[in-house]
This record gives C-alpha cells, structure tokens and sequence, in this order.
C-alpha cells in the first residue's frame, strides 16, 4: 500500500464512498460474541487504534461512520475485558482461523497481473527493481487477480472445506467462509470445542491441512539399516492422509509387493520421502500458518471494505457459486475521474473495463479498486 | 473395579475414601509393623531415581499405603527434581499396568470402567474402546490437547488414523496421551500436600534419600554455543543484507538470541540493519521478549516444529532428532 495514494484529494474521495457504505450497509454478518471481542482500524494516515469494545453492531457502525477508517479488525479471541491492555484482557478461548491467499499458489499467470509501485514517487514500474523513474524508491507488489487466479483459490478453499469437514469433523454450523476482500478466503470455526486450542495444537491442525511433517512410516516403510522393509499400519490406511497418500501412490491394504516396488523405484527410502513430501504439497492447501497459529490476532472485519481493492470481506454461502468480482463489489456506481497509471483490464460487477487513457471515466466501484491498488489517483478536477 | 485392580491406580478417588473411612491417623506411622510399608515406598523411590519403573504389584492396602508413604517422603525431601522424576516414573508404572489392562481383559464391561474411571473422570476425556479390536477413538480436540505436547513426529496429526473428527489409536499410544496428565496429577497432590508434623520414621528415611540423592540434582546450565543453527543463520544473513524479515523470524531471532544469553543491547545492535529500523520500539519489544516489560513473562524460542510450520525452519543433517534451534551446536563445559 502505498501512503502516498492516501493522500489530499483522494483520501476525501475514498472516505466519502467508504463513510457512504458504512452508513447505508448496516447489515454486517452477525458477530458471534461480539461484546468479548477486542475491535481495532487502521485510519487512512496509518494510525492503527486497538482495544475497542462494541456490544451491538449499531454502536460499532457509528464508529465506522464517525472515523472512516481504512481497514477495520476484530479479534478472533473471546476476552473477558476486551478494551483492557492485552495482558489484562483475559483469554477465554478464539476461533480457529484459516487465511489463503492466492499469491501463495504461486502462479504462473501471476507475473503477467502483476504491478510493481515506487513507494516513493508513486510510478509504476515493470519489474520489482530500483524505481525508474525517481532511482529512489522500492516498488512494492500489487496485483488484480484474473479469473484462472479465482478458480485455482476456489479450488483450494473447497479442499479446505473438505478437511474441515470430512477429517477434523467439523460441523458445518460452526464454519463460516468469507472473501478476504481482495485476493483469498478467510475461514471462521467458532466450534466450542476448538476455541480452547493453545497454539502449539492450532500449530498442529496447520501442519495438517498444509501437508507438513508426513512421515513414511505412517504409510509402512520403514528405514531398516542401509535400505528399508515395509509393514502396513495396523490401524490401516483407509483414513486421514494416509488415504489420501495411499490414493495417490495407488496402494491399498494388501498391497505390500506394489509399495516395495514403489519405494525402489524412487531410489529408496530417502528418495521415497521427497516423493511423499511432493504429494503432501500436492494434497495439502497453502495456508497461511502464522494466521491459524496465533491466538491474539485481529481479524478483517466480515462486511468491512478492505483497503487494499475497495471490496468487501463477503461472507460465502456457496463456494461454487461466488463469483468475487461481482458478490463482493457493493460500492457505488456513480461516475467518477480519474488518471490512470499504466494500461489495464479488470472485470468488477460481471462488467468487463479496458482502460487505457490517461484519464478515464469510470464508476466510483472501479476507482476505489485502483486507488486502493496504487494504480491510479482521483482526477483533481472532481 | 476389584480391589487387584484398584491396587494398580491408587490415585484414583476410591482410594481416599479407603484411607478416610479406616480412619487412618499418621501417628500409627511410627509403629514397627509399618516399617515393611515405609521399607517398600523408599524402595520404589530409589528405583524410580535410578530410572527404573517399580513393577512390584502387592495387595490393594499395600499398595494404597505405600503410594501414601511414598508422597510423603517426596514431599519431606523438598526437591523440585525429585519430585518430578518421580511423579514421572509413578505415572509410567501405571501406564503399564493400564496399557495391559486395556488390552487383555476381555470383559467389555471392565475395560469400560476403567476408561470412564481414568479417562472420563481423572482427565475428562471422552474416549471409546472398541469391543474387539481394543482401537480407542478420541475427538481430535481432546488428541490435539495432548499430542501437541510431545516431540515426536508419529504423534503430528498428519501421522494418525484420522476420520470425522476422531482419532483412532491402539491401547498403548492412548495409555501413552495421558501420561503426562498422570504425571502432572500426582505431582500437583505432593505440591498441595500440607503437612503439619511428619512421623518421625518416614523424616529420617527422607533426610537420608536427600542426602543419597539430592547432589545429581544440581542444575547445570553450562553450555557453550560453537554454531548458529540455520534457521537463525538465514535470518541473521537477511537482516545483514538489510532486507526485511517477517515478524515471525523477527520473534524467533530475538528469543534465541537471549536465550544464549547476549544482551538486550547486543540483539537490538543486530535488528539495526533492518529497514524499518526504529530504536525506540526495538527496544521496548526486545526488553519485552526479554520479560522486562510488558507481561514479564519471558518468551522461549519457538520449537523447531513451530519453525518448519511457518516456513522458517532451513535445516541441515545436524539438525535432525533436535527439537528447538537453542540445541543446535551447544556444547557441555565441565
């Protein structure tokens, strides 16, 4: 984010459509507990204010209508004095928490929507160097991301979902899905009997929707002096990732001779290790660990704008059916000006813009979406 | 439960209801037909001190009074150590008594009470025992609980037999989940145990197990650190190159370095490389990993588990078996 972008001119446009949603959208999702969470927001001068408290979500609308903040949070721990001091707040249990995000599948499709800002001048720049046009800066990342960008994170959120639900046995009432509000899915698990996981168990549960730390003995090999011998698990490997490795190494219970062969054929046990730890990248989804892990964090608020694109963290009834661009573009429609950076395309509400003027006219939607990006600023003749 | 399966668990509620209801006074301690008691308990003390796990089983009032003795003597002696060696070998003893238990009885109904009586009431776990494959099924939370605690790479969820919110385990690794609980039980009963006046056979035969064994108790914390492990490595040579490094290998760097014992100044001279370096709030968040601000709780270096987790582990060969980077390349000074 560049602070350069949130100054003067458009800081008043942005607050005005910002102040404009909060005052008219009061529907946020509900907020299981909310008097127990701690709330914080980053203003637009990148003032971060924490340890607030709400009761209900008309108190906390004022708020938002009276500041305008640039990026609001709420805690996913339960406190029992929320707008104390962190050591004095009282923990009494978080929702477990899941983040993924699409610059984590590292795709190759990435470079070509990817845009590299100098966070001094402003200038786009092509490549992540040195700025070329002020030799001063460094250019920081933003991207807008194309539509193979939204099917592979669906993928992946629909594989978390499964894991969630068919492994840990979650019910499905205690998982809630939200668009981030730019470039992945948060996932909220207010099940009671998870709220009281320390760290080093949501650590654990981590490690398990990744894929890391899969041993081969879990499968049956075994490292025996130079080489290795193979005995199946009693407990078999019909379950957990046990199945999913056996599925893909298209082994079953009695198929000791094929795993052997298997084994062999990947250079031994050593070798036999990095194939499974390529199929646990494979079958695990890249989550983001220090999110699930920490037990303190403060959250993007669900129905809050985000101040990186200027959608909304939009809750995801139906994950095959969300369409983000459009289900998470609530802002409003109204023409605006502005001068745009760099030639681009983007799709907002199901509505295709090719822009490639300098100055272009565009709804107020689109504008904040490059605003907040850094790839534009509002026309100074508004 | 029977009475020879009681003299196993004599933890457990039914055996304070035994010493309550005979009303049993400590004074009868001193009286010479309690001496084969007392003789026992330090017996099984010693045992446990040396490591060994006291398998002799006698008959339920024996063995009811000898767990009896053998807190007080702990509890007489005074030493931490002492006592946390062997809550640890008292809880490994019935560990094996419980694992054996659990899978040979054939009763059903036995090995149900005994797991509503150990698991169910002692830890409030809810667990199941399938009738003929003795396969114990747990929720995942009440696994995590646990397992998360231990080192060992089977123990990872990703290791288990994990369905629908259930983990499926044998006898043995179920009985294996608790015996830290078992061990924290019976440790926490010495602690807030009040004695007012303790029998005088049992005083002397303490003093005398303190003296035994009290000296191989003397912490010995002298380690030299010949080489930085890798992760810490890595992190060193990004904040050298004057990159940014995340807040987490920022965490990891500035606990690992007190815990070798450099000083405040030393790590906030190391982070001055950092980009978006600002004194005064380095110093205000080192001084609190330190435990000198803030909560006062000083902070440990994240287990070499957290590390791989959070994509900051860089492990070489010498890494294997560690658990925490402060392992890593220390060598013992004598």
């Amino acid at each position: 984010m560049n602070q350069l972008e949130f100054a003067g001119e458009n800081t008043r446009f942005l607050k005005d459509v910002f102040r404009k949603y909060y005052f008219e959208n009061k529907n946020f999702p509900y907020l299981y507990s909310m008097e127990k969470r701690e709330f914080g927001y980053r203003k637009f001068d990148s003032i971060v204010v924490r340890h607030l408290s709400f009761k209900t979500t008309g108190e906390l609308v004022a708020e938002l209508v009276r500041n305008v903040p640039l990026d609001v949070y709420y805690s996913n721990a339960y406190y029992a004095l929320p707008s104390y001091p962190i050591n004095e707040k009282q923990w009494e249990g978080a929702d477990l928490i899941f983040d993924i995000d699409i610059k984590d599948l590292n795709l190759p499709c990435l470079h070509d929507h990817t845009f590299y800002i100098c966070n001094v001048c402003g200038f786009v720049n092509s490549e992540q160097k040195l700025c070329i046009n002020c030799n001063k800066g460094k250019n920081n990342d933003t991207s807008i991301p194309c539509k193979k960008c939204l099917l592979a994170i669906r993928k992946e959120a629909i594989k978390l979902l499964d894991f969630l639900l068919y492994d840990l046995g979650v019910k499905e009432r205690y998982i809630e899905i939200f668009f981030s509000g730019n470039a992945g899915f948060h996932f909220h698990v207010n099940d009671p009997n998870m709220r009281n996981l320390d760290s080093n168990s949501r650590s654990n549960v981590t490690d398990y929707i990744i894929g890391n730390g899969f041993m081969s003995e879990s499968i049956g090999v075994r490292r025996f002096r130079n080489g290795f011998t193979i005995k199946l698990p009693k407990s078999g490997i019909t379950t957990g990732w046990r199945k999913k490795v056996a599925s893909a190494l298209g082994i079953n219970q009695k198929s000791e001779l094929k795993l052997k062969h298997i084994v062999e054929m990947n250079g031994g046990y050593e070798g036999f290790r990095n194939e499974l730890n390529k199929i646990a990248k494979k079958n695990g989804v890249p989550i983001d660990a220090q999110v699930t892990n920490d037990i303190h964090r403060v959250f993007r608020l669900p129905g809050s704008i985000n101040g990186k694109s200027g959608l909304i963290k939009a809750k995801c009834n139906d994950l095959e059916s969300f369409n983000p661009t459009n289900d998470a573009c609530l802002l409003s429609n109204s023409e605006v000006e502005i001068n745009l950076k760099t030639k681009l395309k983007l799709n907002l509400k199901n509505t295709n813009f090719k822009l490639e003027s300098t100055i272009e006219k565009v709804p107020s939607y689109v504008a904040v979406y490059l605003i907040c990006k850094g790839l534009a600023t509002i026309s100074k003749s508004q | 439960m029977g009475s020879s399966e009681l003299a196993k668990y004599p933890f457990l509620q039914e055996a304070s209801e035994y010493i309550q209801e005979t009303k049993f006074d400590f004074e009868e301690f001193d009286r010479p037909e309690m001496t084969h008691i007392i003789n026992r308990a330090v017996d099984k003390l010693e045992n446990e001190l040396k490591g060994k796990i006291y398998s002799n089983l006698d008959e339920y009032e024996i063995e009811i009074m000898t767990f009896l003795v053998s807190l007080l003597l702990i509890k007489s002696i005074g030493v931490e150590e002492i006592s946390k060696k062997c809550s640890l070998f008292e809880a490994m003893r019935v560990e094996k008594f419980l694992s054996t238990d659990l899978s040979t009885e054939r009763s059903l109904q036995k090995k149900k009470l005994l797991v509503q009586k150990i698991f169910k009431e002692l830890f409030k776990i809810d667990i199941d025992v399938d009738s003929t494959s003795s396969i114990c099924k747990l929720s995942v939370p009440d696994y995590l609980q646990r397992a998360s605690k231990m080192n060992e790479q089977e123990w990872k969820l990703i290791n288990r037999s994990v369905k629908d919110g259930y983990v499926y385990l044998d006898t043995d690794e179920a009985v294996r989940l608790i015996r830290n609980e078992l061990s924290n039980l019976i440790y926490t009963r010495i602690k807030n145990m009040k004695i007012y006046e303790v029998p005088l056979l049992i005083k002397s035969k303490a003093d005398e197990l303190r003296k035994k064994y009290s000296g191989r108790y003397v912490y010995k914390n002298q380690f030299k650190i010949l080489e930085y492990p890798p992760c810490i490595k890595h992190a060193m040579e990004i904040i050298n190159k004057g990159e940014n490094l995340p807040h987490s290998a920022r965490f990891m760097l500035a606990t690992y370095l007190l815990a070798i014992g450099k000083s405040e100044d030393d790590v906030i001279e190391i982070f001055k490389n950092s980009p978006d370096y600002n004194e005064k709030i380095t110093r205000y968040q080192v001084a609190h990993l330190a435990g000198k601000k803030g909560s006062h709780i000083k902070y440990s270096v994240p287990s070499c588990d957290r590390l791989r987790s959070e994509d900051l582990c860089f492990a070489v060969k010498e890494c294997e078996n560690l658990v925490n980077p402060i392992q890593f390349g220390r060598r013992k000074l004598v």
